[in-house]
């Protein structure tokens, strides 16, 4: 249900604002409403929330440099939000409820006002409570100034999501009471009541508690199951399909908008090219399969020669679910859809264990098979002491392309070189590391190249290390072990250059977002380091990204799983100094200008 | 300069032999091709299934020929940018020699490089091997690393007659005569740059 608002529609509004605004060259008026909606996942129907009657909400189109203006409308009966997900914005119009602004109130209509800096794919949200993940989302497209650095016929979002039964705020309840609820690898719900009316209930509570005493499970991976997976708002059933013309290029504009689920796609047949991740270009590289993280998007062109349908298929990364559409030269045909793969199980070295192995050599005594029964952490201290280890894991001193199977000169390896190296974004021995169903190039973060640098190479100011911290018992998620009710803010500097040092201590994967500027990933490639909104941090690793401190005022930062960041994995940004917020040029703009 | 270069009996191409032999006849052509790679606004001599030199690999280019300057009918401009040509369709008649001249107005590495389809997915695997081995890096390709030995005497020097790899800023001339119709293409072999689009018809009537 998606389609274009065009800002014709709202011409008189917008020959308003031209007449009044010379100075922008472009400028154009958007309205959205707020709505309760009807979600139909042709697996049950719900009621949920949604932008313009529907869920997922209209595709906002702009285009670079244009200067919009968004009324947003609140029907509901509670208060809302939209977050322009991605957009480099004054922090008044990102639209995070106590840091941007204070929301929208029932009933009340907010005008956001901001210019368009940037171009590529993107998304809007809301940020208030778990609306959310009850559909209160969107995709935003943005068209280039300048030609892109790659051709395409025809574009299509697919924008993929994780439909839920429950509302996010009885899901919320039920992981606080009991964090494995929603594991169905482990035990399902229909268990639960099984239990309770074999043992009785507190047997079955005290069963489920004892549970609760270990921390984790090598089925943690994904904390919430039993949703249908949708693309465009369409189930597996509903097939959403995307119309080509053999021999055309199509840009398929992927964007993960769960609130929890992380989905590995592939279209078999066809080779994607990516072009675009999180709304920067990169250097395109062809894949067979790719992992994308909750809240990311990545861009690709794919080439459908043939007279015949194709399965754009999304994997859950627990392989729970999983979500499909068809590219098809007409309506109505479909082609053969994968079953899911085996799930994977989490390893020691998802436990963190593994970290002095980092050296990809053998690792000494460490048994790797997938463990078959949960971690006794009864017999740790304290689960993951990263300080007694000696060698944290370090991308910064490893060049990724030092890691692969490069010994002397196999090149036969050549070409299927993809599925031999170790992605230095695992683990060594990670349960989690992907492999393409085809045998192919899998995707990884070493790949993402910028195509061009936004920002010049400098050494970062100072580092700060935020540890991703949990207590899934008491389904606590936290930063640095404090969560967010309890914290202080992150303070920055306007003008410095912060690299920032994620470890992961829990055995979950978690999609970093820090609103407002961009996050720099370290994959060892200096200048062509790629530029994300989103940085995944997999279990058993430590990451780096570097932020450019260029947007004054007070931001948020957290993981981008809703129900993580709600338990409070989360941080208050404030960037200290710099030119008033209101009228400030992006420091990115400046630096173009004086090319 | 590519004209001195040996002319030679061009076959069909065979596909698969041409993706297989790129690197073994590369030593058997280095001695032809000196000096024409690491200078200054040159086309890089490319490695792989290279000017045919009388070679039997069977590696020939089945759209055409190295050409004589001297009988080029006229000259076709060609500018590259980033993952891009100026120019996407380019049609010939059946003999006729075209002088090309290739600018790169991209900041990033590319390559014009003219055959069929086959022979360019060879092609991109070899260009693979260069990034992989540091002698192609996204904006400078690395000369000195080029000649390295990769054992049995094998190099990765880029020098084909129908092909130039260039820096950001750098042009080349190529001289090539199209002997037989068909429809053939000209591609940047970059790895993803022919897949994200950065490849041209060419149409020999």
């Amino acid at each position: 249900m998606t389609f274009h608002m065009k800002y014709a529609t709202c011409g008189l509004l917008a020959a308003v604002i031209l007449a009044t605004a010379p100075v922008a060259a472009q400028a154009g008026t958007y309205n959205l409403t707020v709505d309760r909606v009807q979600i139909d996942t042709g697996d049950f129907v719900k009621e949920g929330i949604g932008y313009n009657g529907a869920s997922p909400g209209p595709v906002l189109r702009f285009k670079e440099g244009e200067e919009v203006t968004i009324n947003v409308k609140n029907n509901l009966r509670e208060t809302t939000s939209i977050h322009w997900h991605g957009l480099i914005l004054p922090y008044q119009q990102d639209g995070v409820p106590t840091i941007s602004y204070d929301g929208i109130k029932a009933g009340e209509t907010f005008t956001y006002k901001f210019p368009i800096v940037q171009a590529g794919t993107y998304w809007f949200h809301s940020h208030s409570g778990f609306q959310e993940p009850d559909g209160a989302y969107g995709a935003i497209v943005i068209e280039s100034k300048d030609r892109e650095p790659f051709r395409y016929d025809r574009e299509y979002v697919v924008q993929l999501t994780d439909k839920h039964r429950h509302s996010g705020d009885r899901i919320m309840r039920n992981l606080k009471m009991m964090p494995d609820y929603y594991n169905r690898k482990q035990r399902t719900a229909g268990d639960f009541f099984k239990d309770v009316s074999e043992k009785g209930l507190g047997a079955t509570l005290s069963d489920r508690s004892d549970w609760g005493d270990m921390r984790m499970m090598p089925t943690d991976i994904e904390d919430l199951q039993g949703f249908t997976p949708l693309i465009n708002g369409k189930g597996p059933k509903q097939n959403w399909t995307g119309i080509f013309k053999p021999g055309e290029r199509v840009r398929l504009r992927f964007i993960n908008s769960s609130a929890m689920t992380y989905f590995d796609i592939r279209i078999p047949g066809l080779k994607m090219t990516v072009v675009n991740a999180d709304g920067n270009n990169v250097r395109p590289v062809s894949v067979d399969e790719f992992r994308i993280a909750v809240a990311e998007t990545y861009d690709v062109i794919v080439r459908p020669t043939e007279d015949r349908a194709y399965t754009v298929f999304a994997e859950s990364m627990g392989r729970s679910a999983y979500g499909r559409g068809t590219l098809a030269p007409r309506a109505g045909m479909t082609a053969e859809v994968p079953k899911l793969r085996q799930a994977p199980l989490l390893t020691m070295a998802d436990m963190g264990m593994a970290h002095e192995g980092m050296d990809h050599g053998p690792m000494k005594g460490m048994d790797h098979s997938p463990m078959q029964k949960p971690m006794d952490h009864s017999a740790m201290q304290k689960p993951m002491d990263h300080s007694a280890m000696k060698k944290p894991m370090d991308h910064s001193a490893m060049k990724p392309a030092e890691q692969g199977a490069m010994k002397g000169m196999d090149h036969s390896a050549h070409g299927g070189m993809g599925g031999k190296k170790t992605d230095a974004f695992y683990a060594a021995g990670s349960g989690l590391a992907p492999k393409a169903a085809n045998g192919g190039k899998f995707l990884s973060y070493a790949d993402l190249k910028a195509q061009k640098p936004l920002y010049k190479l400098r050494p970062p100011t100072r580092e700060i290390e935020i540890r991703i911290t949990g207590n899934m018992e008491r389904y606590i998620w936290s930063l640095n072990d404090v969560k967010y009710g309890d914290a202080e803010p992150i303070r920055l500097k306007y003008g410095e250059r912060v690299r920032f040092k994620f470890v992961n201590e829990t055995m979950m994967t978690h999609p970093m977002h820090l609103h407002g500027m961009w996050s720099i990933l370290d994959t060892g490639a200096k200048k062509w380091n790629p530029i994300k909104h989103v940085v995944s941090v997999s279990p058993g690793t430590t990451v780096y990204m570097e932020t450019e401190v260029d947007a004054p005022g007070q931001w948020a930062f957290h993981c981008h799983l809703s129900y993580h960041a709600a338990a409070g994995m989360f941080r208050k940004v404030i960037v200290e100094g710099g030119p008033e917020a209101s009228n400030m040029i992006p420091a990115r703009e400046i630096q173009k200008a004086e090319k | 300069m590519y004209t001195r270069l040996n002319s030679s009996s061009i076959r069909g191409a065979l596909l698969a032999a041409a993706a297989t032999f790129a690197l073994s006849t590369t030593a058997l052509a280095a001695g032809e091709h000196g000096g024409g790679h690491g200078s200054a606004g040159k086309a890089i001599p490319k490695m792989g299934h290279s000017d045919g030199g009388g070679h039997s690999g069977g590696h020939g280019n089945a759209a055409g020929e190295p050409g004589k300057a001297s009988e080029a009918t006229r000259t076709i401009t060609i500018d590259m940018t980033d993952n891009r040509y100026s120019n996407e369709k380019i049609t010939v008649k059946a003999g006729e020699t075209v002088r090309f001249v290739i600018r790169n107005k991209g900041e990033l590495v590319h390559e014009f490089n003219i055959g069929t389809p086959g022979m360019h997915k060879a092609h991109q695997k070899e260009m693979m091997m260069m990034v992989d081995h540091g002698v192609l890096e996204a904006d400078k390709i690395n000369h000195d690393k080029m000649k390295m030995d990769m054992g049995g005497g094998r190099t990765m020097e880029h020098n084909d007659p129908n092909s130039a790899l260039l820096e950001p800023g750098k042009s080349a001339k190529i001289v090539w005569k199209f002997s037989k119709a068909g429809t053939y293409e000209f591609a940047c072999n970059v790895p993803g740059h022919y897949d994200a689009g950065m490849v041209g018809e060419l149409t020999v009537k």
